[in-house]
């Protein structure tokens, strides 16, 4: 136990020596692996706050059936029945003409008097049609649209299954192009900071002789380096969340009204505490990762 | 200074290995080292190193001192032959057995080989840190190896302020720290003065007095006609004499 405690404290402290004897290589490393992280970040910010969009939408949309015109009651309960049958329906209600006035009326306030000059009720009844969690896609929002739509007594249907479907396919871009980015960031971040980290390996190639001659092990000549380029990614994780904080801080007042275009009523939000660890882990496995292809390069040099 | 080096708590397990003189520490069977093709370091060399021996490797600049040490320290692989040491085949050693092999062996430079960022005393404990020896246990080693070796006032400087000789004699602390069976020396004498040369050849010599097996390489002849310990010549990578110390069995 007490070696084992040797090893690790030894290991610390040469960690931190190696740090201290090549800042210029700490400091190029840790801002390399910074600047990667801070535009995938970035898109990670978005892609959330999309998504947070998309699950809003999915208590909203629904499909809506518009009732023919002096439908008898009988009929409009047993369309109802019919309606609450297809499968992924998780609610459905019928909005009767008097219904759907009141509800415009509260809607349009004064605008109202518009419609009262009218003398008759021009608003159909109509069957809101809510579906389960798991049905909440363009494909079964339109499923259910059609089906509906082919009952006897419903005269038009409208649904947001199109709006939906594009929406969709614009996380999925912006998703992808998350990921596309992310991979090329951290390849060409590895590359450069498996390079970096190898400088420092140079540097100190007189310790690494010695330490050889008395019998070192590879592990334990390349376990300082390994936690030196963790230490390294984990602080450019930190100082990457700290910069993305800082940006969505201070740049959000000024897009506020664009954002709210594209997320409607989603208030924007940063990353909680376990998204945050993914960008400081994802940091602090760059870091690892560049080390472990410099010592294995200097290993095989 | 002519201290002589006692093993700091070292008693109790250092005895049983180098009870027999006569058993051998390195074996060279016909050992050829070739790092050009077509030429040669070392060719078809075969010598035998026995436990508790003092051995001179001398010979010309380029004769293939410094290869053969590499070689018994594992540094090198034999293009052809074969090695024993301390019982290990190191022609055919794995990388991962190589350490395991080194911390049975010191290793003494002509240049020293100290690094210049940590202290005296750190720079001797890298040998122990290598073997997760608790540092309470380390820092009590350390000291009474540099009182051995007559630096223990020095062991918080760094060793860039200390003199060649004394260099050489943090050295020789690091080398022997961890008790080796085989204290191997390329020209530890080479940038030293004629009176510090001496006194790190009598601190060297010393420790064959305690069973370990010293190998230097030297081309120095004051040093062999003072010394008079059993002498093998290279020339062009041969062995063109092997000489036993005066007044010991053949």
């Amino acid at each position: 136990m007490s070696g084992l405690f040797a090893r690790a404290r030894y290991f610390a402290r040469t960690s931190l020596r190696g740090i201290a004897a090549t800042p210029g290589t700490a400091i190029v490393a840790t801002a390399t692996i910074t600047v990667a992280l801070v535009p995938v970040g970035a898109f990670g910010l978005i892609v959330l706050n999309m998504q947070a969009l998309l699950a809003r939408f999915g208590d909203a949309v629904q499909v809506t059936a518009f009732l023919a015109d002096g439908l008898p009651e009988a009929d409009r309960a047993k369309l109802l029945r019919q309606v609450r049958a297809i499968d992924g329906v998780a609610h459905a209600e019928l909005i009767s003409e008097a219904q759907a006035l009141e509800r415009f009326r509260g809607g349009v306030g004064q605008g109202f008097a518009l419609v009262e000059g009218l003398g008759t009720n021009p608003l159909p009844a109509s069957i809101e049609i809510a579906l389960a969690g798991r049905y909440r896609t363009p494909a079964d929002l339109s499923r259910v649209a059609a089906t509906t739509a082919g009952l006897p007594g419903v005269a038009d249907i409208t649904s947001g299954a199109d709006w939906v479907a594009g929406y969709v396919r614009a996380l999925a871009l912006v998703r992808g192009l998350a990921f596309g980015l992310g991979v090329i960031f951290v390849l060409a971040t590895t590359l450069i900071v498996s390079n970096t980290i190898r400088l420092a390996v140079l540097s100190r190639r007189d310790e690494l002789e010695i330490l050889s001659l008395v019998g070192a092990s590879r592990s334990f000549v390349n376990t300082p380096f390994m936690i030196e380029g963790l230490l390294q990614g984990a602080a450019a994780g930190a100082l990457a969340w700290a910069l993305l904080y800082a940006l969505f801080r201070a740049g959000l007042p000024g897009v506020e009204a664009g954002l709210a275009l594209v997320l409607g009523g989603v208030e924007p939000r940063f990353f909680d505490l376990g998204e945050s660890a993914w960008l400081w882990g994802g940091g602090a496995g760059l870091g690892l990762l560049g080390s472990a292809i410099a010592v294995a390069a200097e290993a095989r040099h | 200074m002519t201290a002589r080096v006692r093993w700091p708590g070292a008693a109790p397990r250092a005895e049983p290995k180098r009870a027999s003189a006569g058993d051998a520490a390195a074996q060279l069977f016909h050992v050829s080292k070739s790092y050009v093709a077509g030429t040669y370091a070392l060719r078809d060399v075969s010598l035998e190193f026995r436990r508790g021996e003092f051995v001179f490797l001398t010979g010309a600049s380029g004769a293939g001192k410094t290869s053969l040490l590499r070689l018994v320290f594992a540094a090198e692989r034999p293009s052809e032959g074969q090695i024993v040491v301390l019982g290990r085949n190191a022609s055919r050693l794995s990388p991962r057995s190589v350490p395991e092999l080194r911390r049975r062996i010191g290793v003494v430079f002509q240049d020293f080989k100290l690094l210049a960022r940590r202290t005296v005393e750190e720079n001797v404990a890298l040998a122990l840190d290598v073997v997760a020896t608790p540092r309470r246990v380390a820092r009590t080693r350390v000291f009474e190896m540099l009182k051995q070796v007559g630096l223990q006032h020095r062991r918080y400087q760094s060793p860039l302020s200390l003199s060649g000789g004394e260099q050489q004699r943090v050295a020789i602390a690091r080398a022997l720290i961890n008790e080796p069976e085989i204290l191997l020396a390329d020209e530890p004498t080479g940038n030293l003065d004629p009176d510090l040369t001496i006194e790190i050849m009598d601190l060297i010599a010393d420790t064959a007095t305690r069973g370990t097996t010293v190998i230097v390489a030297t081309h120095d002849q004051t040093i062999l006609g003072r010394y008079r310990k059993r002498t093998v010549r290279l020339e062009n990578g041969r062995v063109i004499e092997d000489r036993a110390a005066p007044g010991s069995a053949p």
